[in-house]
């Protein structure tokens, strides 16, 4: 693989110079975060920790949700503002073609643009995520019970779900540069409100416990599923397909 | 020695069209070459084969005398496509950075200093590319084309949508880089008289085909270019005009009031014409030999393919 760092830089920075897009997925992430944290820790957390025993199995779910849905909103917002509109700008423009005609591989070029999109959300995830983590302990959890955390909660959160968003990205800009940008947003318009819609049923349901071992894995599941598909399409990504896209 | 682009029998199909019917071309190191045609005649499909964007159907492209779709024939390749793809956000010298480090360009900071000194954007250096004029970006896109100092260069159309002092600088810049730095360039273009102006070879396509193709001086000669006009003093009768239009190797084109236009044979000299009308007692105010310009032999070879 040649250095695509040059192309992941540039289109970060490409990425956030539109401004209205960057305020507005961090606006989006802050305030569902804020607002599932608070009504999480309202409705639930609180009450919990004043009870006389607290059932700290309930605590630790409540709290893997917290991060595991602060998480996907991260990356999952972010991709959802950026991805189309940077591939529709890039194709449209000619950066694109004008890529496919330097000696980088087509692979380098749809990586470096997956992980420009996807790389800042995973960081405003895991940092909103990170926060709820130390600041809901600190709140509620260590002037009673101590800090609390697992490591399961901690790869779900830190690790799968962002492995999921990771294929989703590479699925997404596959598809819109082999294809239409549109088709690739339409993806995950779709796949990012069922992901969360499911796995959250999942828990409620009592099918899944959010702290556990099988909530990590059910989250490596759909981020392998979502893979193959990767796989699968990969080999339709040619130059020449590209460049007939463009055309549409 | 190879030559720098060899493309033999080419066919392209795109979905139930046959864009390209078995072309074939050369072009030689150190070449301006023109590329003409109609719109939707197969330029840009051409030049996407050579850049390795559309493979071929059938035929064979080189560069260089290698595969286009190697990586390293593709650093030997600059180019500028009819969408410059700059990015408007980033300054000239953040574009030409950015793609430096695509090409691993070595001291990049003098490249680049140099490459705009050449192409007249030092001083817009610092300027977003969003803020520059048509011309200035086609000035900056041909740098960013140079920047790994390639040995060929393809480029679609450069003056397309600039404005004429514009495209003075762009040619200019064209014909600097080809005899200053010794490049190859392969100039797609709908401007006959920019291709007339520095081409010294050229190809017409039209419909996918290869109408015409060769070094333009022998092509305006060979094509019939050269036409004598013969101003009279005064008019001759119809039977002398019968007879002259009876003699094939002076090729009489047409009698425009008391001029006779002529567009001979090969080996059928100025004078020899002149000395016919002579024996015959016309009497001769001019002779002049015109040679033909490109948009003569283009529309001429256009006209001949147009469908009856």
């Amino acid at each position: 693989m040649t250095d695509i760092g040059p192309i992941i830089t540039t289109s970060i920075k490409n990425n956030f110079r539109i401004k209205v897009a960057v305020i507005t997925s961090i606006i989006v992430i802050l305030i569902c975060a804020i607002g599932i944290a608070l009504t999480f820790c309202l409705l639930f957390i609180a009450p919990e920790t004043a009870a006389k025993s607290p059932d700290i199995s309930r605590l630790e779910l409540y709290l893997s949700l917290i991060m595991y849905i602060t998480c996907l909103l991260g990356v999952g917002v972010n991709l959802n503002a950026f991805a189309f509109q940077s591939m529709t700008r890039e194709k449209s423009r000619g950066i694109i073609e004008s890529l496919l005609a330097t000696p980088l591989k087509v692979k380098d070029i749809w990586i470096a643009k997956s992980l420009a999109v996807f790389l800042p959300g995973l960081v405003l995830g895991e940092v909103f995520a990170f926060i709820a983590l130390i600041a809901i302990n600190y709140i509620y959890f260590v002037p009673s019970i101590g800090f609390l955390v697992t490591p399961w909660m901690v790869l779900s959160s830190f690790v799968a779900a962002p492995l999921i968003y990771l294929c989703l990205s590479l699925l997404v800009h596959l598809v819109g540069l082999a294809g239409k940008p549109a088709t690739g947003n339409v993806i995950i318009q779709i796949l990012l409100p069922v992901i969360i819609t499911l796995m959250i049923n999942l828990i409620v349901r009592n099918v899944l416990d959010a702290a556990s071992w099988t909530f990590t894995l059910a989250n490596l599941g759909i981020a392998a599923i979502v893979g193959i598909i990767v796989i699968v399409l990969q080999p339709r990504l040619t130059r020449e397909r590209i460049v007939l896209s463009l055309r549409s | 020695m190879s030559s720098a682009i060899s493309i033999e029998s080419v066919k392209k199909v795109l979905g139930n069209r046959e864009v390209l019917k078995g072309i074939s071309f050369t072009v030689e190191k150190g070449d301006i070459f023109g590329y003409l045609g109609p719109n939707g005649a197969g330029k840009t499909t051409t030049i996407r084969i050579l850049l390795g964007l559309l493979q071929v159907s059938s035929g064979k492209a080189y560069i260089l005398g290698q595969d286009i779709n190697l990586s390293e024939t593709r650093r030997k390749v600059g180019f500028l496509l009819d969408l410059d793809g700059l990015y408007d956000n980033m300054t000239a010298e953040e574009n030409l950075e950015y793609y430096c480090r695509i090409y691993g360009v070595l001291k990049a900071k003098e490249r680049i200093d140099k490459l705009l000194e050449m192409v007249g954007l030092e001083d817009r250096a610092k300027d977003k590319a969003g803020t520059y004029s048509r011309g200035m970006r086609q000035r900056l896109a041909l740098a960013r084309a140079m920047v790994h100092d390639p040995e060929v260069l393809i480029l679609d159309e450069p003056t397309s949508g600039v404005d004429p002092s514009g495209q003075i600088e762009v040619r200019q810049i064209m014909l600097d880089v080809a005899h200053k730095e010794n490049k190859t360039v392969f100039l797609s273009s709908h401007n006959l008289d920019e291709v007339q102006r520095i081409c010294n070879r050229i190809a017409l396509i039209d419909r996918g085909e290869i109408k015409l193709y060769g070094e333009l001086e022998s092509l305006r000669r060979g094509m019939g270019g050269s036409v004598v006009v013969i101003e009279l003093a005064r008019d001759i009768p119809e039977s002398l005009l019968d007879e002259l239009k009876s003699l094939p190797h002076l090729g009489l084109q047409e009698k425009k009031d008391k001029s006779l236009i002529f567009s001979p044979q090969a080996g059928t000299e100025v004078s020899d014409i002149i000395s016919l009308l002579a024996g015959r007692g016309v009497k001769i105010e001019e002779a002049t030999r015109k040679e033909a310009s490109l948009e003569e032999i283009y529309s001429s070879i256009l006209k001949e393919v147009e469908p009856s």
